[in-house]
């Protein structure tokens, strides 16, 4: 087993009280060959400087808390192992993202984003209970579980640069979790998002960066969500021009 | 520290009661690391937007006769030329190989009862199109075909 070794962790600290900038502080962090980078910020606080304020909760790459920039690449730190990075490590908050203390960003943003494009089943008439469950094929299933796998971390907003330039973009995440429910066979709310992604600021404002899909923790792919979802939405409005009652 | 992103990027509609600091940009963005091939990805568009002035600037030559037209022939044996022009080759080629890369999974995973063909036989068809045509391009200018 090899040693503990000695890292510089450069911190962005920023108190809302006292800061009119982001500025950073250093720690001298003895790392453990098998610490996740969270684990050092862990010992941060809980050795050195209990000021330091970071979100962190499940520390298996579940619950999406812990999203940092890591020597500048958004990085779920209770993901990423302390031994790839030099004597020096950086840590910022997720790029992109007003920040609140610290390391914790503001989620509103983010959360208003997501409920912006229906997030959920939607249904032309509810069943009843007595009908039964809706069933599914693995096929149907096979088509989005992918796009399901998304934990919220907000690791692709802060890798994107159109998030950066253009405010009202929906992002990567939200547009991704909205195509994930358009191709869902129990669903009926395609036409409402697609309306929603055909309006200024969503998909089409996408540039195939694809970083968000380099970043993504979880594999989801939010850039080929986005650009299947570019191409579901001209053939919804191309069928709502030509089929009575907009094809509904 | 990074530059300041835009002031309202990821903002909540209604500001909250606490304070804080706004957001900043990406670090690396746009020239380092992982954003450089995305930005010269985006600057070959000024490359296309030269090319595309050059070839109006031929049909030009082209409408006012034989030697207006031999007259830019002959400019394009200028170094400034034979250098833009093999740049334009390169970003055709940076651009062509990123978006074949890329295509295959932007592809609808459903179009009514019909799937799209897997990624390799995506990306053989968009490389054999690309070599055909320009081979066919290629037999055109050398006169083989014509």
């Amino acid at each position: 087993m090899s040693e503990v070794r000695k890292r510089r962790f450069v911190v962005a600290r920023f108190d809302p009280d006292r800061d009119a900038e982001p500025r950073t502080q250093t720690y001298e962090v003895p790392c453990q060959p098998d610490w996740k980078v969270l684990d050092a910020l862990n010992y941060i606080k809980d050795e050195l400087d209990s000021t330091l304020s970071h979100r962190w909760s499940c520390r298996m790459a579940v619950c999406g808390s812990c999203g940092m920039n890591v020597d500048g690449k958004p990085t779920l730190t209770c993901k990423q192992a302390v031994e790839g990075y030099g004597d020096q490590v950086e840590i910022e908050p997720l790029s992109n993202f007003p920040v609140i203390r610290d390391l914790v960003v503001e989620l509103e943003g983010f959360l208003e984003k997501l409920q912006h494009v229906k997030p959920w089943i939607v249904r032309a008439k509810e069943l009843a209970v007595e009908a039964g469950p809706v069933r599914q094929s693995p096929e149907e299933l096979e088509l989005f579980t992918q796009f399901s796998y998304c934990i919220n971390c907000m690791l692709c907003y802060a890798a994107c640069p159109v998030v950066a330039n253009e405010p009202e973009f929906l992002g990567p995440a939200a547009i991704a979790l909205g195509h994930r429910y358009n191709i869902d066979s129990r669903d009926e709310g395609a036409h409402e998002r697609n309306e929603i992604f055909r309006g200024e600021g969503t998909i089409f404002s996408c540039s195939y960066a694809n970083e968000c899909s380099e970043v993504c923790p979880k594999h989801v792919d939010p850039a080929a969500a986005i650009n299947q979802a570019k191409f579901n939405a001209v053939i919804d409005w191309a069928t709502s021009l030509v089929l009575p009652r907009g094809g509904r | 520290m990074a530059r300041p992103a835009h002031p309202h990027a990821m903002a909540a509609s209604k500001p909250g009661r606490t304070r804080t600091a706004p957001p900043r940009m990406p670090p690396e963005f746009p020239m380092r690391g992982r954003y450089r091939a995305y930005t010269l990805f985006d600057a070959t568009g000024l490359v296309y937007l030269l090319l595309g002035l050059l070839a109006l600037r031929l049909a030009w030559a082209l409408g006012d006769g034989e030697a207006a037209w031999s007259a830019a022939m002959a400019g394009f044996r200028n170094p400034l030329y034979l250098a833009f022009h093999a740049l334009a080759l390169v970003s055709v080629l940076f651009v062509g190989v990123r978006f074949f890369r890329l295509f295959p999974k932007a592809q609808p995973p459903k179009l009514g009862p019909l799937e799209p063909p897997s990624a390799p036989v995506i990306l053989g068809g968009l490389y054999g199109a690309w070599i055909a045509v320009t081979l066919l391009l290629g037999a055109i200018l050398a006169g083989g075909i014509f």
